[in-house]
């Protein structure tokens, strides 16, 4: 606020104090930024996940370790309404994406932990109106969840150059926006692109298409799209590469223990899969994880590699976290055990 | 994929001006297009005179337009998505009552299914089975890939005769015979024979003209292992990318005509004396549904359990006896 001459500043000190916008606008406002900044529910152990627009968070684990049914979960977190003819189900209601570079996504899973979450609360004492009511509830759910899959980087690359499009499309054609984008999983091409080598000849500003340049136009275009429309981005990862040198050091290291009791075998055995995990994607990708984008402040980006032992569904998976957080959320980089037998 | 030239007739904006606007930015094909930073691209177009640089932009709208109808396949939501699936996703029982309760039903047509075991853990006897239960009962064709030569018209005689039951000769006869004609065989003994297969089969289903090709409702590869590890090892990626590339293969397949498909990978021995499969690692996050075979000492007793499923625990495990 800049001081002014005495005529000038009393009007300027009126409208100081007139405010900007009534308390129904700024509730307004506030309540729709908070849905942006809202936490994506989680089911435990992923709950502790920073899980909200702007960050972009990677799964990492091998297979099978429920990546995927922890993306369906993301998803339904998503596309389930706050409330639904009064009844609460704690979603977000906001349309949720889903890109699937393995191509085996179980569609029918989807449904049935959708109609398991929807089917809880009852909607109506009548059990045909209830039936009838679920019946709509899921369809709607339903139609917030969209999908495209991707049989090669191309594919994969052309979704994105258009992702931008198709967010605006879908937001305008449902009347809601986009909250929650899932990569299912960054490494499926990397065998195929790390091969693929392009030359061309004489041509000196000419991209050829190689792994490096692929994931350098993927985070770019991740990047641009977030300038736009900060959505979560909830990349998995699979482990590819059994790390060799690793598992024989492993190896060597229980011969020696080989009288130990159960508990420490169990902790090499932990050790041993945390070793496993070799960082195989090139740097770009981890850089794009752990910069800030746009105009967020960080906090120091904490890093964990974390070990999740069951509920039935997770036989075991690692965690890998690494994000940007704004410094409201004030995470620290210690490791945090989600499971009692964990040091 | 297409130069931008050959773009020109069907969609005018993409004249020779913005051919060679795209030309110095090193954009010559749509592939490049898609390699470019679309913003930087259009922060160029606004550099230039008004009237052309709305031009460029048109251009750069059009190059979108095509790519989003043409270059990937386009968005459904999923009530569209559970709707295919309902609709043209059915189960193929294989035959064999266990593995179908283990299952759930048996193989799902639009899956990846595969069967890794030690040498002579019946893997192959399953396939014939499962691939005569197929054309027995979904009255579907089936495609063999036979990598080793371990098809035996015989044993598909013999499991259609079971599956039939007790009928008169000359019925049984006419059955087998059309049975028979359904599982179409192919012997291959490379990856890139395979590959022949397998394009040829893609672009007869697509174009639906072979009559034999239609109705296939299964694809077995047996074994698709022993054609991949030849090619893996030493320090190169290429043989991964092609293994890679073949599970993309196999899952498009799968998934756009609605097949069921079957490979099977063997066991080599790994560290420590242990039995691991021959694809290992990096084929793990491939297949749908991996199943792990083996057979007991001196009998016909397989123990099969499920290594990975999409939606069944892994674990599970059930007992059957191979028919003599």
């Amino acid at each position: 606020m800049e001081l002014a001459g005495a005529g000038g500043g009393g009007r300027l000190a009126k409208e100081w104090i007139d405010g900007d916008e009534s308390a129904r606008e700024m509730l307004r406002r506030v309540l729709r930024e908070e849905s942006r900044h809202r936490f994506l529910p989680l089911p435990p152990p992923l709950d502790r996940v920073p899980a909200r627009a702007g960050n972009v968070v990677e799964l990492v684990g091998p297979s099978p370790s429920g990546k995927t049914h922890a993306l369906m979960e993301a998803a339904i977190g998503c596309i389930l309404p706050e409330e639904w003819q009064g009844v609460r189900f704690g979603g977000l209601g906001r349309l949720a994406m889903f890109i699937d570079l393995d191509c085996r996504l179980d569609v029918s899973l989807l449904a049935d932990l959708l109609r398991a979450r929807i089917a809880r609360p009852r909607l109506s004492c009548d059990d045909d109106d209830d039936s009838l009511r679920q019946h709509e509830l899921f369809g709607l759910c339903m139609r917030r969840f969209l999908y495209v899959s991707c049989f090669d980087s191309l594919q994969f690359l052309a979704t994105l150059k258009t992702l931008h499009y198709q967010v605006q499309k879908q937001t305008e054609a449902q009347g809601v926006g986009v909250h929650l984008l899932m990569i299912d999983s960054i490494g499926a091409f990397y065998w195929m692109d790390r091969a693929s080598t392009t030359l061309h000849v004489g041509v000196n500003n000419r991209k050829g298409l190689s792994l490096q340049q692929v994931l350098e136009t993927v985070v770019q275009e991740i990047k641009n799209l977030m300038q736009v429309h900060p959505v979560l981005v909830i990349a998995t990862k699979a482990t590819i590469m059994a790390d060799r040198h690793a598992e024989n050091e492993v190896n060597r290291n229980r011969k020696r223990k080989s009288f130990s009791d159960t508990s420490v075998s169990r902790n090499l055995t932990s050790n041993k899969e945390q070793l496993l995990h070799r960082e195989y994607m090139p740097y770009v990708w981890q850089d794009h994880m752990l910069h800030p984008l746009s105009g967020q402040r960080t906090a120091t980006p904490a890093n964990a590699h974390l070990q999740v032992k069951s509920p039935d569904w997770l036989q075991y998976m690692w965690f890998d976290r690494k994000f940007y957080t704004c410094l409201d959320f004030a995470v620290s980089a210690d490791r945090v055990a989600f499971h009692g037998d964990q040091p | 994929m297409a130069p931008l030239k050959s773009l020109e007739k069907e969609y005018p904006v993409i004249d020779s001006n913005f051919q060679s606007f795209c030309a110095r930015h090193g954009i010559f094909t749509v592939q490049d297009f898609l390699l470019h930073d679309l913003y930087v691209l259009a922060a160029f177009a606004q550099q230039h005179p008004s009237s052309s640089s709305d031009h460029l932009k048109q251009g750069i709208t059009q190059m979108l337009s095509i790519v989003d109808e043409q270059y990937h396949k386009p968005w459904v939501n999923g009530v569209q998505l559970l709707d295919d699936f309902q609709r043209n996703k059915h189960v193929l029982s294989t035959g064999i009552h266990e593995i179908d309760s283990l299952l759930q039903g048996g193989f799902r047509e639009g899956q990846l299914n595969e069967i890794a075991g030690p040498s002579s853990s019946g893997k192959t006897q399953v396939c014939l089975q499962v691939a005569a239960s197929v054309a027995t009962k979904c009255i579907g064709s089936v495609v063999y890939v036979d990598t080793g030569n371990s098809f035996s018209s015989q044993r598909i005689r013999h499991f259609v005769s079971r599956i039939s039951g007790p009928t008169f000769n000359q019925e049984r006869d006419l059955t087998i015979q059309k049975v028979m004609s359904g599982i179409l065989c192919h012997s291959v003994f490379d990856i890139f024979a395979m590959f022949d297969v397998l394009h040829q089969l893609q672009s007869s289903l697509r174009s639906q003209v072979d009559r034999a090709d239609q109705n296939v409702r299964l694809l077995v590869v047996d074994s698709l292992s022993s054609l991949i590890t030849p090619i893996l090892g030493g320090g190169g990626s290429q043989g991964h990318a092609l293994m890679t590339y073949t599970g993309f293969l196999l899952k498009k397949l799968a998934n756009e005509h609605n097949l069921a498909v079957l490979v099977t990978n063997h066991m080599v021995g790994g560290d420590g004396g242990h039995l691991k499969p021959a694809l290992g690692e990096s084929w793990k996050s491939i297949p749908h549904v991996r199943l792990l075979l083996s057979r007991d000492l001196q009998s016909n007793i397989c123990n099969i359990s499920i290594l990975k499923h999409s939606y069944l625990a892994s674990g599970k495990a059930g007992r059957f006896t191979l028919d003599d």
